[in-house]
């Protein structure tokens, strides 16, 4: 994969808006082929990030390559050949899904056609539904096939998955994937680490404007914990301290209701954790033992959760 | 210009399909024209007028006698005091007395005057009452003379600048219709920008102008459809039709078209929200609406308001399309109609693109 050339290449991006620095020093390369993610919260300046790369907004300073061209100077060329979603934009309600996705075709030089891409979407049985009847799930997969009208080698999709329920969610991911399939370069911003953990080769870690981390999902969540998690509901009668006591515990944090505790040793730790709590007269535990993810490498690097 | 022709298009699909901006754009101006012409539309018009006989002789009942048999009156014998109380509220056009002891001023061979009473503020009633009671009253003296008749009169109409009701209304109308298909452009633009509808389009190659050039023949055309409708019903019902050049009358209603999609935009760019566009265009709607002559004169305006019709870019389309249109009074001349509307357009075209947001 180092191999291949960069499609997205960003050095010290910067956007202000007044005091607002909404992307202050942003730099990373995106590859060709991956699907790669920009991670974190809402306001992080993920929209503003994408947006600058769509040639929708233009940066403050920084130098910047997609697809070998510069959006702000180059946007006509660039426009041609990249699809773009844009978070909560809303298509024109009173066309039918046919109408919408022809009318769009018609706006590039090279064109898929639309009959095929209505059916890749899974949309062929509301064809003829105009798009303010369509539901969310199905509006969604209408805005991916009408990035994908002119057969873009780069697609830009910003929070694919926002308001959708975790079943649309799912459906929508396989259709990502199949990008990825078909050897096309998707950047999406998203704040679910789960969606980055199940679609994404690489993210950025980002928030306030800045880059936290970049890598692999693995990569960065064994950079940040060589150790695995227990969890389970916390008791009153087991003290964080008694816990910290255990074998082969590093580290006890809470989650919520939950109690997290990090451990070398996962076998040894439950022994201990089991009798503790029996001694302690707090009943059976349910204790789930899991790899940290990237919520884990957020909460590390910002001590916030991800989640809003 | 690639995707002009399906975008404009998509956009007739849009309006055809949105049944608000159907209502206001095509059948709102139609019921107007309907209303206004059953309510103005003087085809056969009565005017009733009160008979007081004061007199109670052979000769009053003979006179009166003569009236009700003139078909565009409604004459009703009553007595004085009730007579001019119903003028005065206005169920009657005018009063006709008949003096106490008129059969005998007759019989003594002296001239008798009747009385007629009108309202000068009802300039039609009061001049076909003159004319009509002028009528009888010479046919009467003829009768009493016994002299031969030997001049009559043959009544033959002639249309004069002096225009119908209908054929006021209709172009006025025509021009309202044609400022609230502008003005309501905003609409649509504002709900597109606030859906990101534009930042979606933005990202694709379509240029602005073909976006821009896109709405404002989309608007053209139901601009025609507009003028179809409205002068065929004028011509269907009230028959009015079209005097002057076809290609002048074309040429104002595009300018005008023109000249209110530009004060569209404007709204288009000063409203945030869809909400705002709505008042916004409320706003300017009804003063260009009252003040701007299309339902009267602008000389029936008191004198303080006289100078506002003048700067409305809307008194110089109504005058201009009444003029071209049905052979109306001018107000100002076609020159003066078309500088002022070229210069509101250009005016403000320059500041809707000034200020006109795209995201």
């Amino acid at each position: 994969m180092a191999a291949q050339p960069d499609v997205i290449s960003v050095t010290d991006l910067r956007r202000h808006y007044g005091e607002v620095k909404a992307v202050d020093g942003v730099s990373f390369e995106v590859h060709k082929g991956e699907v790669f993610g920009l991670l974190g919260p809402n306001g992080a300046g993920k929209t503003t990030t994408i947006e600058i790369l769509e040639g929708l907004n233009r940066a403050d300073s920084g130098s910047i390559s997609v697809l070998g061209f510069d959006p702000t100077h180059q946007a006509d060329q660039l426009k041609e050949r990249i699809g773009v979603q844009l978070q909560a934009a809303s298509l024109y309600p009173d066309l039918s899904v046919t109408e919408l996705v022809e009318l769009f075709a018609t706006f590039y030089a090279r064109r898929l056609p639309s009959d095929r891409l209505i059916t890749q979407l899974g949309l062929d049985e509301r064809r003829g539904a105009l798009t303010k009847e369509l539901s969310g799930g199905q509006r969604q997969r209408l805005s991916i096939a009408l990035a994908l009208v002119n057969d873009p080698e780069l697609i830009f999709l910003d929070e694919p998955t926002t308001g959708l329920d975790p079943q649309g969610r799912r459906s929508l991911w396989e259709h990502i994937e199949r990008l990825r399939g078909e050897g096309r370069t998707v950047l999406l911003t998203t704040h679910y680490m789960e969606e980055a953990e199940q679609l994404c080769d690489r993210v950025a870690i980002i928030d306030h404007g800045k880059i936290l981390e970049i890598g692999a999902v693995d990569e960065l969540i064994s950079r940040h914990f060589s150790e695995r998690t227990l969890r389970f509901r916390s008791r009153a009668e087991i003290s964080d301290s008694q816990l910290a006591g255990l074998r082969d515990v590093s580290r006890v944090n809470h989650e919520d209701d939950e109690v997290v505790l990090h451990t070398s040793n996962v076998p040894r730790t439950i022994a201990a954790l089991l009798e503790l709590a029996e001694a302690a007269g707090a009943g059976d535990l349910d204790v789930v033992v899991r790899r940290p993810t990237l919520e884990d490498v957020f909460l590390e690097l910002t001590g916030r959760a991800l989640r809003d | 210009m690639r995707g002009f022709l399906p975008l404009t298009i998509a956009n007739i699909k849009s309006f055809y399909r949105n049944r608000a901006a159907l209502f206001w754009t095509l059948a709102f101006p139609v019921i107007f024209i309907v209303l206004f012409g059953s309510i103005f539309s003087g085809g056969n018009q009565t005017f009733p007028l009160a008979l007081v006989d004061e007199d109670h002789s052979q000769v009053s009942a003979q006179l009166i006698t003569g009236f009700d048999n003139v078909s565009i009156l409604e004459a009703e014998q009553v007595d004085r005091e009730e007579a001019l109380a119903h003028m005065q509220s206005g169920e009657f056009a005018g009063v006709l007395i008949i003096p106490q002891g008129a059969a005998a001023s007759l019989a003594g061979g002296q001239t008798v005057s009747l009385t007629l009473i009108t309202d000068p503020s009802r300039q039609t009633a009061t001049t076909a009452l003159q004319q009509v009671v002028g009528q009888v009253v010479a046919s009467m003296n003829l009768r009493l003379t016994n002299a031969p008749t030997l001049l009559t009169i043959q009544p033959q109409t002639m249309q004069t600048q002096n225009i119908s009701d209908a054929a006021y209304f209709v172009p006025s109308i025509l021009a309202m219709a044609l400022m609230q298909l502008g003005v309501f452009a905003s609409i649509p633009l504002v709900s597109q920008r606030e859906k990101q509808i534009l930042k979606r389009l933005a990202a694709t190659p379509l240029s602005r102008v073909t976006f821009v050039a896109s709405n404002v023949v989309m608007r053209l055309i139901i601009a025609a459809l507009q003028t179809i409708l409205i002068v065929g019903i004028g011509a269907w019902l009230f028959g009015v039709t079209v005097v002057g050049n076809v290609l002048v009358v074309i040429g104002f209603i595009v300018l005008g078209a023109l000249t209110f999609l530009a004060i569209g935009y404007i709204i288009a760019a000063w409203a945030r929200t869809e909400e705002t566009a709505n008042a916004g265009t409320s706003i300017v709607q009804f003063p260009l609406m009252f003040l701007s002559g299309i339902f009267f004169p602008i000389s029936f305006m008191p004198e303080w308001l006289q100078p506002v019709a003048a700067a409305m870019p809307l008194t110089y389309l109504a005058d201009a399309l009444r003029q071209t249109m049905v052979g109306g009074a001018a107000y100002a001349g076609l020159g003066v109609d078309a500088l002022v509307l070229g210069a509101w357009m250009v005016i403000c075209f320059l500041i809707a693109g000034r200020f006109f947001r795209w995201q």
